[in-house]
């Protein structure tokens, strides 16, 4: 190495590192400072037991819906509480808030980094923290006597869809982060996925919806993947729910990305 | 080494519109550390800004290190350093995690991004500090740590906003042997400050940036010969007398407290022309020297002449 510890322009490379190498080392950060303060995910996923236990609790028994849902209402309930879980993605949106405010968001931005990498990392962040809570409320499920019809693989394939939400999710929460620059406005923005959780066959089967809500659930991805989730958990591998799903979450994880993508290009007007 | 030609910004647009910087250009030699002196609301970081390629100008353009700021600003990411006015670190992450990281991110390998680290760690003194959180750090680590993060990729072209503002004098010797340490090393540097003594002691030239504008160019030596050979330093008991001094006496007569200072040609026959004035006007001060002048005087005469007060 060079004797001089300032000059002598020797950085290895001259063209910056890989994009994939960057997106590594950028999530491996993130995803060390989620894990000093594991507290963070704690609240959501209280929540998601909660509601995971309630409705078990309040429905489980009841032999008229036990009926409408196809035998098993864990079965049926699972995927709603892993779906939101999601709402933890947006943990990413705050995390580029912190970042922000402290200024090393800015400092990122001298070094010689994608700003492509730089938001998708932290997608990747809140997408690994719905993921790793989406286990631990598949495995209180299981624990609890769900049996998924697609088997271990199909609890796989329920976590591959999870983490392709809660990259959506993720993405969405870094661009409303980087766009009010605010973490408490990016937390509400958060309350938008409410609605749109709820306007989907949440807790009855789609046809049993009323009419007005079926009409949005039809256009809201939310149905299609919680639709795809459930045939896992009732009825085995079935191509077309899964394809539906895939395509929704594939298409919502892609535009929010690009969205977060073009809100940090024009929002940080570098030359 | 820098080539700054006719660099503006505008902030907002219509009534509102704020010209931080207006057509400023100037030169910077490889090896050279220019110091940029300016009051509050100057331009200087909005300069600085726009040099490490983190704000679009309004127009202009710039050379650093070879490479184009409107066409190439890839490649002044890649060779430059910068360590701006407000820190950017993350508090979560320890000094040296943060070092070898952005080693990494520079294309390092991970036993050259170690050897960096600890490099670097030894060279603003932080060694022991390495593994404590940045956000357990003392302002003074936290801009040494800063200045540390912008010599990873061993820049060409170091930008440094008010390296020393808000630090200890103990902090502000720490720094300003760092930068000793980076003139022998050969980087170009380019330093703001809002002390001139700073400019002074650092700095092989000075632009003087006042309202958006580099006003006056030189070494240091240079810009206090321009004021002539003598300052007549008047002390009096309250600022508002001295201000009253100020106004009888009349330009190049610059006030600091209750201090009034006076650059001129010829020390001794100004001092007998001042002498009169205060005599006829009735006012008293309390000591009067004769002595060389500071690029204190320099700045503040610049900033009088422009009719600007200096918030001081
Ligand atoms: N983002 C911004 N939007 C609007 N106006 C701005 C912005 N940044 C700076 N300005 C204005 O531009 C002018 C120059 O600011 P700048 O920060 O460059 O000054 P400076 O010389 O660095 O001052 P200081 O010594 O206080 O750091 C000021 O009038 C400031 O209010
Ligand atoms: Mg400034």
């Amino acid at each position: 190495m060079n004797a001089n510890p300032v000059g002598g322009d020797s950085a290895p490379r001259k063209e910056g590192v890989a994009f994939g190498l960057q997106v590594w080392l950028l999530t491996g950060r993130f995803l060390g400072n989620a894990i000093r303060q594991p507290a963070v995910i704690l609240p959501n996923l209280g929540i998601s037991i909660f509601f995971l236990i309630v409705y078990y609790g309040s429905f489980g028994d009841s032999p008229a819906i036990v009926q409408l849902t196809g035998g098993n209402y864990l079965n049926f309930v699972l995927p709603v509480t892993v779906l939101f879980a999601s709402i933890s993605g947006g943990a990413a949106g705050l995390t580029l808030v912190e970042d922000l405010e402290s200024g090393y968001f800015r400092r990122q931005l001298s070094m010689p980094l994608s700003r492509t990498a730089m938001v998708l990392s932290a997608m990747l962040l809140g997408a690994i923290q719905v993921t790793f809570e989406a286990i631990l409320i598949i495995a209180l499920g299981l624990v609890l006597g769900a049996d998924p019809a697609a088997g271990a693989l199909g609890l796989l394939a329920l976590l591959f869809f999870s983490l392709l939400w809660g990259l959506g999710f993720a993405g969405y929460s870094v661009a409303t982060g980087l766009l009010t620059g605010n973490a408490r406005a990016a937390q509400s923005a958060t309350f938008i996925f409410f609605p749109l959780l709820f306007l989907a066959p949440v807790f009855l089967p789609f046809d049993q919806l009323a009419p007005w809500i079926q009409a949005i659930a039809r256009v809201n991805p939310t149905t299609y993947m919680l639709e795809g989730m459930r045939s896992l958990m009732i009825d085995g591998w079935e191509l077309w729910p899964l394809a539906k799903a895939l395509i929704a979450g594939a298409a919502f994880a892609l535009v929010t990305l690009i969205w977060a993508v073009r809100v940090a290009i024009r929002k940080t007007s570098r030359a | 080494m820098i080539e700054v030609d006719r660099l503006s910004k505008r902030f907002g647009s219509g009534d509102d519109a704020v010209d931080a910087v207006k057509s400023v250009s100037f030169k910077v030699d490889q090896g050279e550390i220019f110091g940029l002196l300016g009051a509050n609301g100057a331009g200087k970081s909005t300069t600085v800004l726009m040099l490490t390629t983190l704000l679009a100008p309004t127009s202009g353009d710039a050379r650093i290190a070879g490479y184009s700021l409107s066409s190439d600003g890839a490649g002044i990411r890649r060779s430059v350093g910068a360590a701006l006015q407000d820190t950017g670190l993350d508090p979560m992450q320890k000094g040296g995690g943060l070092l070898e990281l952005h080693a990494r991110l520079f294309g390092f390998d991970r036993k050259a991004a170690i050897h960096r680290r600890d490099e670097l760690l030894d060279l603003v003194g932080l060694r022991d500090a390495a593994d404590r959180r940045i956000g357990e750090y003392s302002g003074g680590m936290r801009r040494r740590l800063d200045l540390a993060a912008a010599l990873v990729n061993r820049p060409r072209v170091l930008f440094l906003d008010e390296p020393t503002t808000g630090l200890d004098p103990a902090s502000r010797r720490a720094i300003w042997d760092e930068v000793g340490v980076l003139r022998e090393s050969g980087v170009t540097v380019l330093l703001t400050t809002q002390y001139l003594e700073e400019a002074d002691q650092l700095a092989d030239r000075v632009a003087i940036m006042a309202d958006g504008e580099i006003v006056s160019t030189g070494t240091p030596a240079e810009l206090k010969a321009g004021l002539g050979a003598d300052v007549i330093e008047l002390a009096f008991d309250e600022e508002g007398v001295a201000e009253e001094a100020v106004s009888v006496i009349g330009p190049p007569a610059n006030r600091l407290g209750q201090v009034v200072r006076i650059p001129a040609a010829d020390g001794p026959a100004e001092l007998a022309r001042v002498v009169g004035l205060l005599k006829e006007a009735g006012i008293e001060s309390s000591s009067l020297s004769l002595s060389q002048p500071t690029l204190d005087d320099v700045f503040l005469n610049i900033v009088e002449s422009r009719g600007e007060g200096v918030g001081r």
